[in-house]
């Protein structure tokens, strides 16, 4: 699976980086990265729980 | 398709506004889509059924976030009242200087603000909760934000509040508080950039109208967003962190114990109590949710409370527990029209729990007076008769 960032949706939050800190990043601007894009085993819950906890909606899992 | 469930239930009747949570509890357990005759509303009622709907702004569309159509009308053009794709850019001009990034910096000066206030009300020993806290601080906070002076500043608390009663439907409480949104709405169409402090946030909002990086006549509609949508909100979750706080001593213990739990805190008091208890939408085309036809052009009241307190979603929900951690709550909505100015109300109530968790080991409380109100849902006074320095 891989995540997929709306970029112009993201206002930055942060509760993504919270839930999935090994997969994801807001930078020094506040900007947020992706670090691991392709997830799967372990990672998916943790994917999943960023994808659904994104006030916005800004992310989703994609196959 | 199931034969739609209903009730007889106004959901703004004067006895459900003061304590709508045992309706809640019927409506849920009726059905996820409830119909009211009394309303002509369909209320929306389950926590995965109003987070689907928040999320589909295609099938329900927020042209109709009121619940009158002179309030829908006069919101046309903003970013509260669109779809996408109009909706993507008044959102990004909207939330641009809300967003967690922009406002980094004023976290200092606001956890400053909470501590110093707090402070003196604790060393005064008693004090009464919403006008010396709830809404001393965002009133401080959001007008040296936008850069609101003089009369404007006095007049933020009534028209804040009549912003939010004339979303209401055509009940008493709307039609008094017309005239009184008016004023706002008068003044964001004629205020300039001279009339905002220099250096704010809404000097700012004009500065980019003028570049062109948001369209013509954009920048009012902003500043009466933040007005209209940033202070009643704020006021009744800080209220009601400490009516929740008072209530409930061993959970101010644990916060006291625990100073991680602030973010946890602060999303529970929200969850617990949503600021909003019911928000509009309707429907694009007829639409079967849950199991019930919703025809094209029905209204939709999306009952963020009920959501919250949904036992499908959140173990135990009528128990107020701050180590719950219940981010995913919907008192800020959810999806492409999730609270905008989230970032600061997080930035304002974190501060405050902080400083509460800090200064407070106990907190007695006298008796709360509720007023009905038809959109939020806050505490009008709350004595605190004494207050013990932690």
């Amino acid at each position: 699976m891989r995540i997929e960032l709306d970029r112009p949706r993201c206002e930055g939050h942060g509760l993504c980086e919270e839930a999935a800190p090994e997969l994801m990043h807001l930078d020094d601007d506040g900007e947020l990265v992706i670090d691991v894009p392709e997830v799967d085993g372990a990672d998916l819950a943790a994917a999943n729980a960023a994808v659904r906890i994104c006030p916005v909606a800004a992310l989703r899992l994609a196959s | 398709m199931r034969t739609r469930a209903e009730s007889d239930l106004d959901i703004w009747d004067d006895a459900v506004l003061l304590d709508p949570y045992p309706a809640y509890a019927t409506l849920r357990e009726t059905a996820g889509v409830v119909y009211l005759p009394k309303n002509d509303l369909y209320v929306l009622t389950r926590y995965d059924v109003i987070r689907d709907a928040l999320n589909d702004p295609e099938t329900f569309s927020s042209t109709s976030l009121g619940f009158n159509p002179m309030v829908n009308e006069a919101l046309q053009g903003t970013s509260l009242a669109s779809d996408p794709p109009v909706h993507t850019q008044l959102r990004a001009a909207l939330s641009e200087n809300l967003t967690p990034r922009a406002l980094r910096g004023l976290k200092v000066v606001i956890d400053e603000k909470a501590e110093n206030l707090v402070g003196g009300l604790v060393a005064g020993g008693s004090f009464e909760a919403i006008d010396a806290l709830a809404r001393a601080f965002p009133l401080e906070i959001v007008a040296d934000l936008i850069g609101f002076t003089g009369q404007v500043k006095e007049n933020m608390l009534r028209w804040g509040q009549a912003a939010m009663q004339v979303l209401g439907p055509l009940n008493q409480r709307t039609q008094e508080n017309f005239p009184i949104a008016g004023e706002l709405y008068g003044w964001c169409s004629t205020v300039t950039a001279e009339d905002l402090a220099p250096g704010s946030i809404g000097r700012g909002i004009f500065d980019a109208e003028t570049r062109g990086d948001i369209p013509e006549g954009t920048a009012g509609h902003i500043i009466h967003q933040y007005l209209g949508a940033g202070v009643d909100t704020t006021i009744a979750a800080i209220g009601n962190a400490v009516a929740l706080f008072g209530r409930h001593p061993e959970q101010l213990a644990l916060l006291r114990e625990n100073p991680d739990l602030v973010s946890s805190a602060f999303a529970e008091v929200l969850r617990f109590w949503p600021p909003i208890h019911v928000w509009g939408r309707t429907a694009t085309r007829d639409t079967e949710v849950d199991g019930t036809l919703i025809p094209a052009g029905a209204q939709l009241g999306i009952l963020f409370g009920a959501g919250n307190h949904d036992p499908r979603h959140y173990e135990d929900p009528d128990t107020f527990d701050i180590t719950r951690n219940p981010v995913d709550h919907l008192s800020f909505g959810y999806g492409p029209h999730g609270c905008a100015g989230q970032g600061l109300a997080r930035l304002e109530g974190h501060a405050i729990i902080s400083a509460l968790g800090r200064q407070v080991a106990e907190i007695q409380l006298g008796e709360e007076v509720r007023v009905p109100s038809n959109i939020t849902r806050s505490i009008e006074e709350l004595p605190v008769i004494k207050v013990v320095a932690a």
